[in-house]
């Protein structure tokens, strides 16, 4: 089958506490009664996962096997489409294409901004 | 906004789906924060990231549908579809260069189309990943990323094909054409028996994303993907001007 994607498998901090938060949207959306099958971000995952490709910074299947990887160990018990997301900012940080404070910084200033509205 | 919902329901009015969870995630805020932190950093631009989500919200398996019922009623067709399947695309309406003009990484612009036969029917996988023609089917279904129908396909197809309640005689052969980095394909089901006098229209609407997959066959009484349309409450009468129409409403 396919090769290894050397992706570091140790779990990250920031991403434990979301998987653990049981916030998935098969949770969330029977709760409020919303039937759209995907969460209002895949889209925009998607996006983001052509974008990456297409500037050569992450290449589909490298973030294919390592998210192949990661679905199998670290976010097995987390369904789909967080594990996309989780399993892409996982290898995005095991790259260091992204900075975890950086993150966590980020994720605080976003939140605020959203719920100001 | 005077909307308000009542309690203990989670915002869904009596009869109707709520439009989306009155909640703000820490799934949807670490979205919106990798994809700012990634723009900032020249990862790609927030017009590369608008644009790719306006295409991937504009595909669906409509288009593929529309080029098996066009190649079922047109021979000519059919003969460009399997010479060049990229070119016959842009005949329905499909251009593969989109949105970039040049593609996307995820997909190549190489299709083949794999003509099924009374005795040779064909099933796409993608063993490495997840390829799929997406131009033409939309986004893969999520079963079709598992590593448990890659790797199984592969190994067990008319076990795995079983399972999707597809049991083929085994006088018919099955063969699994494995996508990889250079070529995309897509199945071209035989049409079925019964669908001689059928408009394009009305056979595409039978074409369904899992047949094109190869997981399923085309049946007269199955259109899954088909979106049900809604009758309009209050419909124009087309015989009467629209002057005269608005004017009956009112009365």
């Amino acid at each position: 089958m396919s090769a290894k994607s050397e992706v570091d498998s140790g779990r990250i901090e920031l991403l434990e506490a979301l998987r653990q938060a049981e916030k998935t949207w098969n949770v969330l959306a029977p709760r409020y009664g919303v039937t759209n099958p995907n969460p209002p971000w895949k889209t925009s995952l998607s996006a983001i996962c052509d974008c990456l490709a297409a500037s050569g910074a992450l290449p589909t299947l490298d973030r294919r096997r390592a998210e192949d990887e990661l679905a199998e160990s670290v976010y097995s018990d987390v369904p789909v489409p967080e594990r996309q997301l989780l399993a892409l900012v996982h290898v995005m940080l095991s790259r260091s294409l992204l900075d975890e404070s950086d993150l966590a910084n980020r994720m605080r200033a976003v939140r605020t901004r959203l719920e100001s509205a | 906004m005077s909307h308000t919902h009542p309690p203990g329901n989670g915002g869904a009015d009596q009869g109707h789906a709520a439009p989306m969870v009155e909640e703000i995630t820490d799934f949807e805020v670490l979205e919106i924060a990798v994809r700012e932190l990634a723009i900032e950093h020249g990862l790609f631009t927030a017009e590369d990231h608008r644009r790719f989500t306006e295409w991937t919200e504009s595909i669906g398996p409509a288009a593929g549908s529309r080029l098996v019922a066009k190649a079922w009623t047109d021979p000519a067709f059919k003969a460009r579809v399997m010479e060049d399947a990229v070119k016959a695309c842009k005949e329905i309406g499909v251009d593969w260069a989109e949105p970039t003009g040049f593609g996307t990484p995820s997909d190549y612009m190489n299709l083949r189309v794999l003509e099924d036969t009374p005795t040779l029917h064909h099933v796409i996988v993608c063993t490495l990943c997840s390829c799929y023609p997406r131009p033409l089917l939309g986004m893969s279904p999520e079963w079709y990323r598992t590593t448990n129908y890659r790797r199984r396909l592969v190994r067990w197809p008319r076990q795995v094909l079983a399972e999707f309640g597809l049991i083929l005689p085994p006088e018919v052969e099955v063969r699994i054409e494995d996508s990889n980095q250079k070529c995309r394909f897509m199945v071209l089901p035989v049409r079925p028996e019964g669908t001689e006098n059928w408009t394009e229209e009305q056979l595409a609407e039978i074409v369904t994303r899992d047949c094109m997959i190869g997981v399923a066959l085309p049946r007269l009484d199955r259109t899954a993907d088909v979106h049900p349309v809604h009758k309009a409450r209050r419909p124009v009468q087309s015989s009467t001007h629209s002057g005269e129409a608005r004017h009956e409403r009112k009365e």
